[in-house]
């Protein structure tokens, strides 16, 4: 057991690679076959990310799992130079809650991507090797390979999009497939940029002569104006991915081009990474610098879920209503970050937990109405829930949860970040409160459009999802309610690891 | 000991998690039983109602009670589920079982034939597990959980026939308005919790009331809390969902206008009236708007012609006293009539269903004569609207009497004169429903009319009969209990003042007159008052325009931000500032890459001039 143990999270982020490399075996022209390795890779890397969460020990805290390799010797002025650069490997409780998040949105992606009649073959790989990257930025406890898998993850969704990707004309203006994959990657680069030269001066400045996490954050010793000047280089360099607010434009964009599975990837996990980072190195490493920037972060967060919300209000497209309501809940996220509180952190997290899940239904349900349909015009569709009646619920599951319905996972997490924001900035809360309230306008209205009233005479004929995609589904739509219901695992196995971040805050 | 004896208050969260339990058994295995499940939540509420006398008998031999459970610990943040069991829950838990249990049984005849009639069951399962909770909540975020569900409750409810277009809005429009609220409610609870540490109410009251929050918080708290229950019980100005929440089937009307969503407004300064008192201000507030609802709904029902439409203008009247009544510090005036009203007003609603149903009209200029049809709806009728009037000695007497002497004795003549007027003006607006509706000559194509089903009409006459009776639960029965107010509230022994009911009561007769005179001997002429004042009426029908220039900011100011930003953000951040960042970067790049010229001499220039520029950098700025 001990021995599974240490090679369950190698196993979790090398499974999607060995499955890449599987599919690049096969013959493109057996797509069933594709098919079915790339939904048993999926299952099988899902199950074992329930099985690091499940088992994580939330008493102990810390990093269990772990493993390490070492990969590159520094030998030189540093004294700890043998480390160097290794492939370490481990979780916490918030990381560990991150590997299930991602776990789940890429089985689920796997389902809805079924019917990818184009090259499904070249599309799983590519798609198995951006999961790779994700898994692998959580599960890294080494800066170098952080950093490494941050970059994996970034560059396969170009193509992911430019290939599978819809332009999309909206009388006024178009947007391209190209221009969306364009703009997010030359986007996702340019942060990565930033937090590359964050990441090199904190090597540096520590002189310890390793990438490793764990003895930067125990060992080395950043004086506070250091901290203040390269606090900023994380948190834009990782808000980018995080949608913060004025960096969010490729976000909306992207998801309308992407294609189903990686609009769910996208918002689900990879805008998760972002705000993953802020929390992880620039919180982590910088607690000085992060106290005296977090008044800017907890404003953009604000913007984030105003500007959002009010935005989603006037939109024309199912997917840019979810793709802005995404950037006014990630503020949230960001406004939980700023809270550098107890229970704004831990709110935070559990937020992008939630969010993932339930972005990725937003996503799924969205794809399977444009399959039918043909269109994510507001204002055509009408009345769809007498033809597509669990379609319908499935979409009010996800409104119900993003507008803070009680019983579903996001009142949670938002409730814990306002009982932090009000500890720290009250009326900054109160807005906060006015977002939610902001949200309930734009879903309500669509839903009232979309799915109620008279069927429209187009939609005389559609069909409901089918059982493969709601099976997808209402796995998410099981999540969405598990965390609603019974929120104290998962707060529980996050409060483990935001305790030792927040441990280390000055006055704590 | 038999088992009976062992039930007691410990057992009361089991009433709301009966229906919740329905709720989930109904969604999920209705579809494979008969009437999709109906009998599920109908049998889950009636289990609750026996119950409910069992937890009664309990808390009058034992007293009150309150049991929680921890549901989250953080750091030293501990959240607990609690019931909490006294008089005031008791009170609440009967009257929501009672009249849910009958709305559902009405509702078996109402939506028979019904498609999907197994989700609309589930759904007043959900509403009735919600506002059970929500009455039996020991803390604030408990209780804001279950006021959220009983939202949702009612906007499932009222959209219920989606595919109509009227009923779509009307639903979308009671959760976003009452959402408005909810935001201010869900400040105060915060608030709250961060000054006492606690959601927990009776330790909130206790900090409160030993000065451990500071006035000014106390009274901006009460003021937020109130928000939220302005928008759940319809208080002016939030009161525009109701009267078109009457989209949805009739049952879910006389659900949503008695026991459940209005309730839960008035419920909740009821509970939290302790701290209330502590901002005087914020008391003289609700009673303002109170008084103000009262009147300002009372005048519309008048002009209204379409039944249920006028009905819930009623409604929202009576909330309005209801406000009026805890604002003038009557607790037990306040929830006595809370349950008078909405019994009666239950019945009324179950009473227009049966009308509608049978006839097919809403306006009620085309209904008239029913009486002789459909006998059994038309006394029960008439037995609610004489209890809403004030005529003794049905419930809606007792109830006004005692608000209008809390609001004597702690309002001053002011505030009574004008009580008094509206509650003559709320006997004339019954009296012209129940004439116009019930008596008068039979219209030629409601011939056919007959009387509905014994499903409906049972319900229908136990409504009325507890309408008949429940004001004698204002009187003293004996040396343990000393009427109702003192019951819930220890407001000592039943009182009044014999010329206050007096007057009253001739307010009162005098209302149901003027309305006999008029709707039904034609000694007054409606028209011709309508013609008269036609400037005042058609500001009246028009519903005083509220809901137009509500309108006029939603798509003049709301819509316009949110296509402002859309387009702000499309043109201005990202066409603009994004786009144009790179479009920079490739002019640039044009210009620049005219420096690579291929003429090594252009090179050697830059070079000499570099390290020229160099050694002068070092030489003046380092050395």
């Amino acid at each position: 057991m001990e021995t599974f143990n240490s090679y369950v999270i190698f196993a979790i982020v090398s499974l999607p690679l060995a499955g890449a490399v599987v599919l690049v075996l096969l013959p493109s022209y057996r797509p069933r076959l594709i098919r079915w390795v790339a939904t048993v890779v999926a299952l099988a890397t899902v199950l074992l990310t329930f099985y690091t969460f499940g088992f994580y020990d939330p008493e102990e805290g810390g990093f269990q799992f772990m493993r390490q390799w070492s990969w590159l010797e520094l030998p030189g002025p540093w004294p700890l130079g043998e480390q160097g650069i290794s492939f370490a490997l481990g979780v916490d409780g918030i990381s560990a809650l991150m590997l299930m998040l991602s776990g789940i949105v890429m089985f689920t992606g796997v389902l809805v991507s079924w019917n990818i009649a184009e090259r499904n073959k070249d599309f799983f790989i590519l798609y198995f090797l951006l999961l790779a990257g994700v898994f692998g930025v959580f599960a890294s406890m080494d800066l170098f390979f952080l950093f490494f898998f941050y970059e994996l993850a970034v560059l396969p969704m170009y193509l992911l999009i430019g290939v599978w990707g819809s332009t999309t004309d909206f009388r006024t203006f178009v947007r391209t497939k190209e221009y969306g994959a364009m703009k997010l990657t030359i986007y996702l680069v340019g942060g990565s940029v930033l937090i590359w030269i964050a990441l090199l001066a904190i090597f540096v400045q520590a002189g310890l002569g390793t990438f490793s996490f764990v003895d930067l954050q125990e060992s080395a010793d950043f004086p506070r104006t250091f901290q203040q000047v390269f606090f900023p280089f994380l948190m834009v360099g990782f808000g980018v991915l995080a949608g913060m607010w004025p960096f969010h434009t490729w976000s909306p964009d992207g998801h309308v081009a992407a294609p189903t599975a990686v609009s769910m990837v996208h918002a689900g996990v990879l805008m998760k990474l972002g705000a993953y980072g802020i929390l992880r190195l620039g919180i982590g490493l910088f607690p000085e610098g992060a106290q005296d920037w977090m008044p800017v972060l907890v404003v953009l967060g604000t913007v984030n879920v105003i500007y959002g919300a009010v935005s989603a209000m006037g939109q024309r497209d199912l997917k840019y209503v979810v793709g802005y309501s995404g950037v006014s809940h990630m503020g949230y996220v960001l406004m939980g970050l700023a809270t550098l509180d107890h229970l704004g952190v831990t709110g935070a997290v559990l937020q992008m937990f939630s969010h993932g899940v339930m972005t990725a239904l937003f996503f799924a349900v969205v794809g399977a109405i444009y399959d039918r349909t043909h269109t994510r015009d507001i204002a055509v569709l009408e009345g769809l829930a007498k033809r597509m009646g669990v379609t319908a619920s499935l979409f009010a599951v996800g409104g119900l949860t993003s507008l803070g319905m009680p019983g579903l996972s996001g009142v949670v997490a938002e409730l814990l970040v306002f009982l932090g924001l009000f500890k720290t900035y009250p009326l900054l809360g109160v807005l906060g409160i006015v977002g939610a309230g902001i949200t309930a306008v734009y879903i309500l209205r669509l839903m009232a459009k979309v799915f109620f009233g008279a069927l429209g005479e187009r939609w005389r004929d559609q069909t409901d999802i089918s059982r493969l995609e709601g099976f997808s589904s209402w796995v998410l739509v099981a999540f969405v309610f598990l965390v609603g219901l019974f929120p104290f695992p998962f707060i529980r196995a996050i409060d483990s690891g935001v305790s030792t971040l927040l441990s280390r805050m000055a006055g704590a | 000991m038999p088992f009976g004896e062992t039930i007691g208050t410990e057992w009361a969260w089991v009433i709301p998690a009966l229906s919740a339990a329905a709720f989930f058994l109904t969604v999920i295995f209705g579809r494979f039983l008969p009437r999709q499940g109906a009998y599920i939540p109908v049998a889950a509420i009636f289990l609750g109602f026996v119950l409910f006398w069992y937890v009664l008998r309990d808390l009058l031999t034992s007293g009150p009670a309150s049991f929680d459970i921890t549901w989250i610990s953080l750091g030293d943040t501990r959240i607990a589920w609690g019931v909490n069991v006294d008089r005031l829950s008791v009170t609440m838990l009967g009257l929501v079982t009672f009249v849910a249990l009958l709305v559902q049984v009405y509702s078996l005849g109402y939506m028979k034939g019904e498609p999907r009639q197994g989700w609309y069951f589930a759904a007043h399962a959900l509403s009735a597990a919600a506002m059970l909770a929500l009455v039996l909540a020991d803390n604030l975020l408990f209780l804001y959980i279950a006021w959220a569900l009983v939202g949702l409750g009612s906007y499932l409810l009222i959209g219920f026939w989606y595919e109509r277009r009227e009923a779509a809005e009307a639903a979308k429009k009671a959760f976003i308005t009452t959402r408005i609220g909810d935001v201010g409610l869900l400040i105060g609870i915060i608030l709250l919790f961060e000054s006492t540490g606690s959601f927990d109410i009776s330790t909130i009251f206790h900090v409160a009331q030993s000065g451990g929050i500071s006035q000014g918080t106390i009274t901006v708290a009460a003021v937020l809390l109130f928000l939220g229950a302005m928008g759940k019980s319809a208080q002016f100005p939030f009161h525009v969902w109701l009267p078109d929440a009457v989209e949805g089937p009739a049952p879910v009307s006389a659900l949503i206008h008695s026991a459940t969503m209005v309730a839960a407004g008035v419920f909740l300064v009821a509970r939290m009236l302790p701290l209330f008192e502590l901002a005087p201000g914020v008391m003289l507030l609700v009673a303002g708007v109170g008084l103000f609802t009262f009147v300002f709904a009372g005048t519309l029902a008048l002009v209204m012609t379409d039944l249920k439409r006028a009905l819930a203008y009623s409604t929202i009247s009576h909330l309005g006293l209801m406000m009026l009544s805890l604002g003038a510090f009557g607790l037990g005036a306040a929830i006595f009539h809370l349950v008078a009203h909405g019994v009666s007003k239950a019945m009324l609603f179950l009473g227009a269903g049966s009308v509608t149903r049978v006839t097919g009209k809403t306006e009620i200029w085309d209904m008239g004569g029913l009486r002789r049809r459909m006998p059994v709806t038309a006394i029960t009728f008439v037995i609610g609207g004489a209890a809403l009037a004030g005529i003794p000695p049905l419930s809606g007497f007792f109830s006004r009497d005692a608000i209008m002497l809390a609001v004597m004795d702690n309002r001053g003549p002011a505030f009574l004169v004008v009580a008094l007027a509206a509650a003559a003006l709320s006997a004339l607006y019954m009296a012209r429903i129940v004439l116009v509706v019930f008596f008068g000559p039979l219209k030629a194509d409601n011939e056919h009319a007959h009387e509905s089903p014994l499903v409906m009409t049972v319900p229908l006459v136990l409504l009325a009969f507890t309408a008949l009776t429940v004001g004698f639960i204002a009187l003293p029965w004996g040396a343990s209990y000393q009427g109702f107010g003192d019951f819930l509230a220890d407001e000592g022994g039943f009182h009044f003042e014999v010329w206050l009911t007096a007057l009253t009561l001739a307010l009162a007769l005098a209302g149901v007159a003027a309305g006999w005179l008029t709707y039904r001997t034609g000694h007054i002429s409606h028209g011709q008052i309508a013609r008269r004042y036609s400037g005042l009426y058609r500001v009246l029908v028009n519903e005083c325009y509220v809901d137009d220039l509500y309108q006029w900011v939603v798509d003049h100011v709301v819509l316009a931000a949110g296509n402002f930003v859309a387009l702000y953000d499309r043109v201005v951040i990202n066409d603009t500032g994004v786009d144009g960042s790179a479009l920079t970067v490739m002019l640039s790049a044009l210009r620049l890459r005219h420096v690579q010229t291929g003429h090594l001499y252009n090179y050697g220039l830059a070079m000499s001039l570099g390290v020229v520029g160099l050694v002068l950098v070092w030489w003046l700025v380092l050395a």
